[in-house]
């Protein structure tokens, strides 16, 4: 498959701004799901709101564009109603954590055979650079001109706690050991949740001293760290803050029983 | 094999020129046809894919490039040989 034969050329060139992280992670699910040799006629696409959420529109396959916060309960419902179309969901870090975040741990929690992409661009990059739930430590946005006082939601260990069947956590920079997830993630059954940690030089890095896009994933570079590494260095929480470093790894791989298997949806679907 | 960078999609983040080990690029230095000062490939021999077939190496570039520009083609007879 060429890659606009993945894609809509007719809508190209996209509408994010230069250097923005969500192309990076495109290219790595094109890649993916190439590999794979998966089938567009059987993969649904499901957004919420938001930049990252624009995904499913620039990819040639039905999407459903749905309310904020609420693609996962869209995509539970898509999968049970079809269990044999493979469901891939594009959000991004406000519309997963922040406004649909008991969907996301209740997603979690049933284990409903679906992945998720999780675009988290430390900021609500959309509607001008508030500051969300994973705005870091002391970084500044337009709500918090004298730094975030408050600490940010860690979204991988929220699904591991909650159950999900694979999660991964990689940035922009690490784009080979992110295709790697995203196809263990594609082939697993179960919830499946891979989180990005994305540039967003527009909003969040001309803020934060790092306008330039190539700024950013240097930044990323030098502050991520392997999370085999730093469970042995004894540091058994790590914050993503100024000094502090972005736990990046595969975070578990099981195989708990899914919604479908439990309820029987397949047999009959 | 070689990149080229297509210079319609090209928004010059210079993240190609930033990410390229072999630092095959460049930043642009005159306005392309969208606006933008486009990033040019100005060593185009010092890549990793140059004169390889089959599976290619690094893909750095491509699978970083946010604006999906850059693409994979076939040399000339004259590029080959430098």
């Amino acid at each position: 498959m060429e890659i606009f034969d993945f894609y809509r050329k007719d809508r190209w060139p996209h509408v994010f701004c230069p250097g923005c992280g969500n192309g990076a992670v495109m290219n790595c699910f094109y890649r993916a799901f190439n590999e794979l040799g998966l089938e567009l006629d059987k993969t649904a696409f499901v957004g919420g709101i938001g930049c990252s959420s624009r995904i499913p529109l620039y990819i040639n396959s039905d999407a459903l564009h749905t309310t904020h916060g609420r693609a996962i309960a869209f995509a539970t419902g898509l999968k049970l109603a079809k269990p044999e179309l493979k469901v891939v969901v594009f959000t991004g870090d406000g519309d997963l954590g922040a406004i649909g975040g008991n969907h996301f741990i209740n997603g979690c929690r049933r284990n409903v055979d679906m992945t998720v992409i999780c675009i988290n661009n430390n900021i609500y990059g959309m509607t001008g650079g508030q500051a969300s739930i994973t705005t870091p430590h002391e970084f500044l946005s337009t709500t918090t001109p004298r730094g975030n006082k408050e600490y940010p939601f860690d979204l991988a260990e929220i699904a591991v706690a909650a159950g999900a069947n694979y999660v991964a956590r990689w940035t922009t920079r690490h784009v080979h050991e992110l295709t790697k997830s995203i196809k263990a993630a594609l082939q697993k059954k179960g919830f499946t949740f891979v989180e990005v940690v994305a540039q967003c030089p527009t909003n969040f890095g001309r803020r934060n001293r790092m306008a330039d896009p190539t700024q950013m994933l240097e930044w990323m570079r030098e502050s991520s760290i392997r999370r085999d590494k730093a469970k042995a260095n004894a540091v058994d929480h790590v914050d993503l803050n100024l000094e502090g470093k972005i736990t990046v790894g595969e975070f578990v791989d099981r195989n708990r029983e899914c919604y479908e298997e439990l309820i029987g949806v397949s047999k009959h679907g | 094999m070689k990149p080229v960078i297509d210079p319609k999609f090209c928004k010059a983040c210079n993240i190609c020129v930033y990410i390229c080990p072999k630092k095959c690029y460049s930043k642009g230095s005159g306005i392309g046809e969208t606006g933008y000062f486009t990033a040019v490939v100005s060593a185009a021999e010092k890549c990793y894919n140059h004169n390889r077939e089959g599976k290619l190496l690094c893909e750095l570039c491509i699978l970083s490039c946010p604006d999906q520009a850059i693409s994979w083609h076939e040399e000339t007879e004259e590029e080959k040989k430098k």
